[in-house]
């Protein structure tokens, strides 16, 4: 046995973009052992949704745990919310929520891919990937007026309809977007300098990630086929746009990079099929009840799978409000998968693992 | 020998980024900016103020009763839920021009949270002025009703007067 060292990784460091402390024990470069602490930005929202803030303000606030996907929140909150008040909302809103779900999607694995690439010190790619990435905020800045903070899900329905003419232009967009799609796949794939960083790295195979319970496509690229878009139906009718889940068997930083990649090629055909099928009704259903009674929700955000539970007294300020965020439910299998590699692989396998550490800790 | 190629056409290319300040970026005509207030048409029901999340809308009411709306850019999270709660048509509107940048001078923080604690005092003085008048209009019906019925009590218990 060699001598060991500790290295700790953050709660500030350069490759990090969360506040987010790793402490790797080391033998000869291998990593041993990883400890990680993740609670460095509690700010306690759950207390101000149950205290300071009415029931159908909570959506806004929901919105600002996570600027990666706050649709995700809001839109979880808000069907939690209709839950306790028992109402179902239209059929084009829910339509519109999947539409900026997906956008949401493909614009939050574009950054991640980004990350990776960065992280594995190929800065060129990252420069492309963000640029690729753009059109999609600038879809969702036409779809909901704003590029982070969507506020697009309120409770009972959303907030603004989609126009013609800006499903057009994401139809249009998503044409420009294909050839790119097609070159990035390409790159990340068959990239001989990248693949020395990212194949068979950071591996978590199924018989772990099962044991882990590891959510989202850290899980899907272990060959685990979880993901709740293809679970529920009820609230959101993933299956009748054309969802497909998307499995690897790798389970490494590789086999991360390309699941999120189909994922996006699989987001744009749902986006697609969205605006072409979209329903007419109205947007909002309107309601003068009180939440009353408990209630969970769980969405497919980006990162993984999203709880909710919410717990209403009849009064506008909810009784209890809990998140539990994808990241929360990857932290186990993020320290396993680190064993055996290299340390300086490290910072590209924290940022395949795609964690918001702003959800988890709240 | 791609990747060469590609290297050399990347010099002549031209670059992605816009000259910001000076070029126009893309900006959507339904983009979420201001919120505009018409005091023509509103009708004080404060409601945009109850539902506001952040508490960027704020009513002062002086002793004459009239109100005052407050609207702060810096607080506001331009959601569009105040324009939604809004019952006349036309009263709150959001416009598509983004909000302009705060100044030290403006002190728009504490200023505004002064400004925020003063409004709900100006109203519940007013509140509490009117419910005192009311009281005293109350006490001066009741004695004058009172009186009346003494007269009338009065005109009762004569009636052989006539």
């Amino acid at each position: 046995m060699g001598r060991q060292y500790e290295i700790p990784v953050g709660a500030q460091h350069i490759s990090l973009l969360e506040p987010l402390h790793f402490k790797f024990t080391t033998e000869n470069e291998r990593i041993v052992r990883t400890d990680a602490n993740v609670y460095y930005v509690h700010r306690g929202i759950e207390q101000a949704c149950c205290s300071k803030f009415k029931f159908r303000q909570v959506s806004f606030v929901v919105g600002r745990v996570c600027g990666l996907c706050s649709i995700s929140h809001t839109t979880a909150y808000s069907q939690v919310a209709e839950k306790l008040l028992k109402i179902e909302i239209p059929k084009r809103a829910k339509y519109l929520r999947m539409l900026v779900i997906e956008l949401d999607r493909i614009h939050s694995h574009l950054l991640c891919l980004s990350h990776v690439a960065e992280n594995s010190g190929f800065e060129a790619l990252f420069m492309k990937t963000m640029q690729y990435r753009e059109f999609s905020m600038e879809l969702l800045e036409a779809v909901c007026g704003n590029r982070i903070q969507y506020d697009f899900s309120i409770v009972g329905g959303v907030a603004r309809d989609l126009k013609p003419e800006t499903g057009q232009l994401i139809l249009q967009r998503l044409k420009n977007f294909m050839p790119q799609l097609e070159e990035l796949v390409g790159i990340y794939q068959h990239n001989w300098t990248l693949s020395l960083k990212n194949k068979g790295t950071g591996v978590l195979t199924r018989e772990d990630a099962m044991r882990l319970n590891v959510v989202g496509p850290f899980a899907r690229a272990a060959g685990l086929a979880v993901d709740v878009r293809n679970e529920t139906e009820d609230l959101l009718p993933w299956k009748e746009v054309g969802f497909e889940m998307i499995t690897d068997t790798a389970g490494d930083v590789h086999a991360r990079n390309m699941i999120r990649l189909r994922e996006i090629g699989v987001s744009i055909r749902l986006i697609r099929n969205i605006i072409d099928g979209l329903p007419e009704s109205a947007l909002l259903t309107e309601t003068k009840a009180f939440p009353d009674g408990e209630a969970t929700v769980r969405l497919e955000a980006p990162r993984g799978e999203l709880f909710y539970y919410a717990k209403g007294n009849k009064t506008q300020v909810l009784e209890r409000l809990k998140i539990k965020a994808p990241t929360f439910s990857n932290v186990a299998g993020m320290v396993h998968a680190f064993t055996g590699n290299e340390y300086g692989s490290a910072a590209a396998i924290i940022a395949s693992y795609d964690p918001c550490l702003s959800c988890t800790a709240r | 020998m791609k990747t060469f190629f590609n290297t050399i056409g990347n010099l002549f290319r031209k670059p992605v980024t816009t000259k910001y300040p000076f070029e126009p970026t893309f900006k959507p005509d339904d983009y979420r900016g201001l919120i505009g207030f018409e005091e023509s048409l509103c009708i004080w029901c404060r409601r945009c103020e109850a539902v506001c999340p952040p508490g960027a809308i704020v009513f002062s009411q002086d002793m004459e009763g009239k109100q005052t709306y407050h609207f702060n850019r810096a607080v506001c999270i331009y959601c569009g839920e105040c324009v939604r709660a809004c019952p006349r048509e036309g009263a709150l509107f959001q416009t598509a021009e983004p909000a302009p940048c705060a100044l030290k001078a403006e002190n728009i923080n504490n200023g505004w949270n002064k400004l925020f604690d003063e409004a709900i005092e100006s109203r519940e003085r007013y509140a509490a002025e009117k419910k005192k008048k009311a009281a005293e209009k109350a006490a001066a019906d009741k004695a004058a009703a009172e009186a009346k019925k003494t007269m009338e009590g009065d005109e009762g218990m004569n009636p052989g007067n006539n």
